[in-house]
């Protein structure tokens, strides 16, 4: 793949930043060849991947190291895209806003710095993947659960930094973090809450230090880069009780959020709840032409034959329930009970107590990535992008957004496949799109879809909670009070913090001053 | 008792051993940055089952896998699997995991 300098800067000047760099971290960590920028391209791009191409990458093994990055791009003008991992499938994986970014690899740093489990806490570098964090509290029989979402391959750190969620009580991953260090763009190294004292013995307990809590700053932001976290788990629960249903009509789904929301809120059910659609069995299980292989969204005749082989409803949920088993037998009855006024169904309920195996539903939860599976849905080399508003959790408010978004996937011939995650005082409603990324006709219904749905959302009083690198100017712009005065502050704090604008130019729609011209329009 | 766990130590003990080694272990990596993917119940497993047939679905059990096309695989992707870049998987490793999935058997 052909390098694509940074925007400004000579081939003699870019070189001369990764003799600097080499310096730095040893020749085998700047990685330049053709075959090296392909390998950071996002796999599930829903155009041109090239479009958002870095020029190469650094990968620093300490804090230490990424300093003296930062310093040296700073001096030599170069943009630099910290990574965890990467693997932000769905959202750009690890590309660049910009293209010619040179990428600033963590994957090295993956060393897990302490466990403990008196108080549910470990500390973390930002290379850990879910697989390598559970595969060390397994090995060494620690009480302490795993919040995983469906990538199970990407970094703990980097998907609490981009608010990953998962369904279990620990679930909002952003809201873990207790306790960061820092390289500021200028190359300071500082450490967040209580750790900005030296040998402070409550870093990792107490999340606000004294004065700002700045932790949640470096979320979703491109004021630093997170070297280490203090990240908090969920120590092994005395017993559990999970709960399955199936919604046989489309329109269960607004009675069964308004079900769940008290029992969210007095934290019955202490997780988030998610009710997918019918299309999680079919896009895991089988591909598209197995079941249709027309033009346009597949029509309900073909539904139900999915729905009625694949023995689901049109809406599909499970919960679980933690604590003794006095507590989990009382909730239970609630649960059932509050369902019972609407359904004649019960519930499917695994049970697990501690001691039993973790295998089944009820254990430990560990990392998987099988949702990845849904990317074969139409063929090809398939990928996938999310759109995911967040909104009330009110049933009429949840129906009407459902069928104003099944709508817009009909009309641009879109299969329609969407979860509504009950969070408690809000729902995120993920719609996943689909499509073969090859096929122009497809990718451009994708990014017609895509654009539709962000302005529905923005007419309706909703704004997506992430969204992928192609999007972030267009999301960040319907976030609109008082003349976008939130993203004014935003990039004041980015001027003050980043004057050359070097860390991550355009994440979450915050830009640099030299380099806001380059905002979409 | 609190039970912390200082595993600093354990990792640069860990990154020690494989600097000294003689030769990655093929088996070990495979296992470790493919076998989520690759091992029997992994999407990559089911992915590869569905398009080339069972015989073909476990990368560990093929027998006519040749090494440029397990590296062209890694590095630059096939279908929906991701790439891996250098950072994650160096040369050296990636040297490793093709000979252990192409060794004579």
């Amino acid at each position: 793949m052909k390098l694509i300098l940074p925007s400004g800067v000579t081939r003699a000047v870019f070189d001369r930043g990764l003799a600097a760099f080499e310096r730095v971290v040893g020749k085998d960590w700047v990685l330049a060849t053709d075959e090296d920028r392909e390998t950071y391209l996002d796999v599930y791009a829903p155009g041109d991947a090239e479009a958002h191409a870095p020029s190469a990458s650094i990968a620093p093994a300490s804090a230490e190291e990424v300093q003296a990055i930062v310093r040296l791009a700073n001096e030599h003008k170069l943009p630099l895209w910290p990574i965890s991992r990467g693997k932000n499938l769905g959202y750009g994986g690890a590309s660049p806003v910009v293209p010619g970014t040179i990428m600033l690899d963590l994957t090295r740093m993956n060393r897990i710095l302490d466990v403990n489990e008196k108080f549910g806490y470990c500390q973390i570098e930002p290379g850990v993947g879910f697989f390598q964090l559970h595969e060390y509290l397994t090995q060494n029989k620690i009480g302490l659960w795993l919040s995983n979402p469906g990538n199970g391959w990407g970094s703990v750190i980097g998907n609490a930094l981009e608010r990953g969620f998962s369904a279990t009580p620990y679930g909002e991953h952003s809201s873990s973090f207790c306790g960061m260090e820092v390289v500021l763009p200028t190359g300071e190294l500082i450490r967040t809450g209580m750790g900005a004292m030296k040998d402070n013995k409550t870093w990792p307990l107490f999340k606000f230090g004294f004065g700002p809590a700045w932790d949640q700053v470096f979320v979703q932001s491109n004021f630093g880069v997170v070297t280490k976290a203090g990240f908090w788990l969920m120590p092994e629960p005395e017993s559990t009780a999970s709960f399955a249903m199936g919604l046989p009509n489309k329109e269960d789904l607004g009675w069964a959020i308004d079900t769940l929301t008290p029992l969210r809120l007095d934290r019955t059910i202490d997780q988030s709840v998610g009710i997918t659609s019918y299309m999680q069995s079919a896009t895991i299980s089988a591909q598209r032409k197995e079941w249709y292989d027309g033009p346009g969204a597949m029509p309900d005749k073909v539904i139900d034959a999915i729905i009625k082989k694949n023995n689901v409803g049109w809406w599909n949920f499970n919960l679980r329930l933690y604590g003794t088993e006095p507590v989990v037998a009382a909730n239970t009855r609630r649960v059932q009970d509050a369902f019972a006024k609407h359904t004649r169904q019960e519930f499917r309920i695994t049970k697990w107590a501690k001691g039993d195996p973790a295998a089944g539903r009820s254990g430990a939860p560990a990392p998987g990535v099988l949702p990845l599976q849904i990317v074969n849905w139409n063929g090809g080399r398939g990928g996938h992008i999310g759109f995911s508003p967040v909104m009330p959790p009110d049933g009429k408010l949840v129906m009407e957004q459902f069928a104003r978004t099944r709508a817009r996937y009909i009309e641009f011939g879109q299969d329609f496949s969407s979860t509504f995650y009950h969070h408690g005082r809000h729902v995120t409603n993920v719609n996943l799109i689909l499509y073969d990324k090859d096929s122009q006709p497809q990718t451009k219904q994708v990014r017609g879809l895509f654009g539709a749905l962000i302005k529905d959302a923005h007419d309706n009083g909703y704004a997506e909670y992430r969204t992928h690198i192609s999007y972030m100017d267009a999301v960040a712009d319907t976030f609109d009070f008082n003349d976008h005065a939130l993203m004014k502050l935003n990039e004041k704090v980015k001027d003050a913090l980043d004057p050359n604008g070097i860390l991550a130019p355009g994440k979450n729609g915050i830009w640099g001053k030299a380099q806001r011209k380059w905002r979409a329009k | 008792m609190m039970r912390t766990l200082m595993i600093a130590a354990f990792a640069l003990a860990a990154v020690a051993a494989r600097a000294v080694a003689a030769e990655p272990d093929g088996k070990a990596l495979f296992t470790r940055e493919c076998g989520i993917c690759h091992l029997p119940g992994g999407t990559g497993t089911f992915m590869l089952g569905r398009r080339l047939g069972e015989a073909n679905a476990l990368l560990e059990t093929r027998r006519n896998l040749t090494a440029p096309y397990v590296k062209q695989v890694v590095r630059y992707g096939l279908n929906s699997m991701p790439r891996f870049t250098r950072a994650e998987l160096p040369n050296g490793d990636l040297e490793a995991v093709t000979a252990y999935l192409t060794r004579a058997r």
